[in-house]
């Protein structure tokens, strides 16, 4: 391709993309780190507390509750979004009238705001008018309305659920698309051998599609790290923390409690958590990748 | 005659076989329809009665949640309209994605085009590093971005959100254009150097072009985004008159909690548009998506 006799031409094309992506999204992960060690309450000057923040959220039970949370939605996300998924995608993965219909149906939901998605939904838990307490007398299955997202025992697998319902559409999509990439000579010449649909799908098309399944594990994990709007539109953490998560904790911590620092420290955490488990997984692919090989 | 029924009675035995297979193939098909039947009631479902009951009185909801309105409610529409401020969230959104998207796409496809079609010092490190952003946790940002924008004089302000957004869209633009690019065959930019036309003017005139498919889809893949961020609206905005609309439709819904056909009305007018444009991009929404999914 071309030489590099155009040099400071190549830099001028790309410096723009590099300064407003290093200034904006990679040098404020550092200036957390920074941050982290400091108290202060964004008026006052900074100053240096060491690890005395980290110290302080060992032992902040709320933390944990947020950590608790978190890895909630990650187990919904994982034995919810990815097993219903698999099991739609397979069910679609043939010629049948209305695919496309089932496949835009499906979608909906990842493309519309999670603001939109939440207040929606705030209104389906509503204890008295709500859509889904209202069902179940009709059902007549009164004794099982709740306060949905009143009840702390509650809120969180309220919220959980419709995590699930949100992002099933995005992982049924991946999965579809692998499916098709799966070739049929090899599904024709299990059926020949004799292979029931179950061992076709056990033995062919499960093992060709693993990889996929995988990235969307770790998708999953990932995303349910970042969950934040959802939960601060529903119910803001409440009630009594039952629904917090590590990112609406440290939003509350550090812009309604003022402590920087402390909020911060926890979004060190987040981004360690987030790393952490993309390179863990990143191994794991890998590792499996070598075996096949 | 004899030798006419010999064939015959084994015909019978068969047509039973092949009935009964299609039998359990019906059955088969009705089943798959079903379990598909319900996922989709599941997934619109709620979406179809957010919309129903946002045109009924507030008695008429409490009364009859699940049917069409008695009487069709408009003024809900006018009321979310005006005291949401629906407009202004709506110009704000619009606006700041707008101004968000172009800039992305520009800058993106600049430095997607010397990322894709030359070999320079570094060029492998540089595009890796541009996609390391798409595992940067963007809540770990925004303690920092707050400080960063309070500290040149930029919070509050329309730009405090478009510089973020057009940092945290770099990586997935920048990975989808840089691959279709390298598709391209080499000889493309040959002729071109032949009649004497410069690098700049090359990627204007050529490649640009050329990567038009492509670059609908980043368009349409930062614009959602975009629109549906809240998280820094939520931090970096504080004036009334410069929220975005979901920043906008979070804050009326706390202050109408109990007005629910209004708030319903209110998320009505911000969901049709998403999904008629969705309908419409289906395909390079999707695409979109699930590729940089896949990617992130």
């Amino acid at each position: 391709m071309h030489l590099l006799k155009s040099r400071w031409k190549i830099a001028l094309g790309v410096i723009p993309a590099l300064l407003v992506y290093c200034i904006f999204s990679i040098i404020p992960i550092f200036i957390s780190f920074y941050y982290s060690f400091m108290s202060w309450n964004g008026f006052s000057p900074m100053e240096y507390v060491g690890l005395a923040n980290f110290k302080a959220i060992i032992n902040d039970s709320v933390f944990w509750l947020s950590v608790r949370n978190n890895l909630i939605v990650v187990a919904a996300s994982i034995f919810g979004q990815i097993p219903i998924a698999l099991v739609l995608a397979l069910l679609l993965n043939r010629k049948i009238k209305g695919a496309k219909f089932f496949r835009t149906i499906a979608f909906l939901p990842v493309v519309i705001s999670t603001v939109v998605i939440s207040l929606t939904w705030r209104m389906i838990y509503n204890v008295e008018q709500g859509l889904l307490n209202n069902l179940l007398d009709n059902l007549g299955l009164s004794a099982l309305a709740q306060n949905w997202l009143g009840n702390p025992d509650y809120a969180m697998y309220a919220i959980a659920a419709v995590i699930i319902w949100q992002f099933v559409g995005l992982y049924f999509i991946i999965f579809l698309s692998a499916l098709q990439t799966v070739p049929n000579e090899i599904l024709e010449a299990a059926e020949l051998d004799g292979a029931t649909e179950w061992q076709k799908i056990r033995y062919v098309t499960l093992p060709s599609i693993w990889g996929v399944i995988i990235i969307a594990v770790i998708l999953c994990i990932s995303g349910s790290l970042k969950t934040f709007d959802l939960i601060y539109v529903m119910t803001g953490g409440g009630p009594a923390n039952a629904t917090e998560v590590m990112a609406t904790y440290m939003y509350t911590e550090t812009f309604q409690g003022l402590r920087y620092g402390y909020g911060s420290a926890i979004s060190v955490l987040i981004f360690v958590f987030s790393i952490t488990i993309i390179v863990l997984a990143n191994l794991l692919l890998k590792k499996r990748g070598r075996k096949r090989a | 005659m004899q030798v006419d029924n010999v064939p015959r009675t084994p015909k019978p035995r068969k047509e039973i076989n092949e009935k009964t297979a299609r039998v359990k193939k019906q059955t088969k098909r009705t089943l798959i329809y079903l379990i598909l039947s319900v996922f989709a009631i599941v997934n619109a479902y709620p979406i179809v009665w957010m919309i129903l009951n946002s045109f009924k009185s507030g008695q008429d909801f409490a009364l009859n949640p699940f049917g069409l309105p008695t009487e069709w409610v408009w003024t809900n529409y006018v009321e979310a309209w005006f005291t949401a401020n629906i407009n202004t969230y709506f110009f704000n959104s619009v606006f700041v994605g707008g101004v968000a998207v172009v800039l992305t796409v520009f800058f993106g496809a600049l430095a997607s085009y010397f990322l894709a079609r030359f070999r320079f010092k570094g060029q492998k490190l540089l595009y890796s590093f541009f996609i390391l952003g798409l595992l940067v946790p963007i809540h770990a940002t925004l303690v920092p971005m707050f400080i960063l924008m309070q500290n040149i004089g930029l919070l509050d302000t329309r730009l405090a959100l478009i510089l973020p957004y057009i940092a945290f869209n770099l990586s997935i633009t920048i990975f989808l254009l840089t691959s279709f690019m390298k598709s391209f065959p080499k000889e493309i930019e040959e002729s071109a150097i032949m009649d004497g036309a410069g690098v700049y003017k090359i990627f204007w005139s050529i490649i640009l072009p050329m990567t038009r498919p492509v670059l609908a889809t980043a368009i349409i893949i930062n614009f959602i985004n975009n629109w549906n961020e809240f998280s820094f609206a939520l931090v970096l905005i504080n004036d009334d008159m410069l929220r975005t609309l979901p920043l906008g439709l979070a804050n009326f819904a706390g202050q109408h909690s109990t007005n629910y056909t209004a708030q319903m009305a209110a998320l009505t007018i911000v969901l049709v548009p998403t999904i008629l444009f969705y309908l419409f991009m289906e395909k390079q929404i999707v695409e979109g998506m699930t590729q940089g999914a896949v990617k992130g």
